[in-house]
């Protein structure tokens, strides 16, 4: 198979698409999901517990959705051959401080529902990783303006 | 503090257009601009070669070094 980077953008932009559609579903069907999974977890139980589960559903699919957005206008910059624009390291800061938000909500879930620090753990870590590469294209777009302006 | 430079005073001095001078020395009239309106970074030892050379000039007659804390 002939692989490419236009084939590879597009596949990015197909994973944000399906990604989309899943938090969507996720988003319609969130009170099957709670009442499913509140049915098979052990830990889990009652009304208020349901009621917790779901605000953390909703309150994380806000931060989801930002993130989706801001990952589909950065491939719409580095399908433009643009990639490093100053608007690129807003929407990687954007995308940073969404993982982050989803990393304080899940902390706060783990008052209600310990494992929930896992999901924790790993949004701080995209956070963090999000957030090196915003700092990566920062300087990078630094370099490429002493570059365009060197005759 | 900053790098001036004069290179309009230059092509004045040889009466050679911005247009003609891009030509001879192998750059864009776009760069040329960069350079001749202080928006520029950087300079290539080649580019400033090329523009001594077709100014027939020295370095310094282009570029001007302006220490602003000694004229305050």
């Amino acid at each position: 198979m002939d692989w490419n980077k236009d084939k590879s953008v597009m596949f990015s932009r197909v994973c944000i698409i399906v990604f989309a559609m899943l938090l969507a579903a996720a988003d319609i069907g969130a009170y099957w999901l709670v009442s499913w999974f509140m049915g098979v977890s052990h830990t889990l139980g009652g009304l208020r517990d349901g009621y917790l589960l779901m605000a953390t559903v909703y309150s994380c699919s806000i931060f989801a959705w930002i993130l989706l957005v801001n990952l589909w206008k950065l491939l719409a910059n580095i399908r433009r051959g643009m990639p490093f624009e100053t608007s690129s390291v807003k929407y990687l800061r954007i995308s940073s401080w969404c993982c982050a938000g989803v990393c304080a909500i899940c902390l706060l879930g783990t008052l209600y529902y310990t494992p929930l620090i896992l999901v924790s753990i790993v949004s701080g870590f995209m956070a963090l990783i999000v957030r090196i590469i915003k700092n990566v294209f920062e300087q990078a777009i630094a370099m490429k303006t002493e570059l365009d302006y060197t005759v | 503090m900053e790098i001036i430079v004069n290179l309009d005073v230059m092509m004045a001095k040889r009466k050679i257009s911005a247009g003609e001078l891009a030509e001879k020395i192998g750059i864009t009239p776009a760069n040329l601009s960069i350079l001749k309106n202080n928006k520029a970074k950087a300079i290539r030892f080649s580019t400033l070669m090329a523009l001594c050379h077709e100014l027939k000039c020295q370095p310094g007659d282009i570029l001007e070094f302006r220490d602003d804390s000694e004229t305050e």
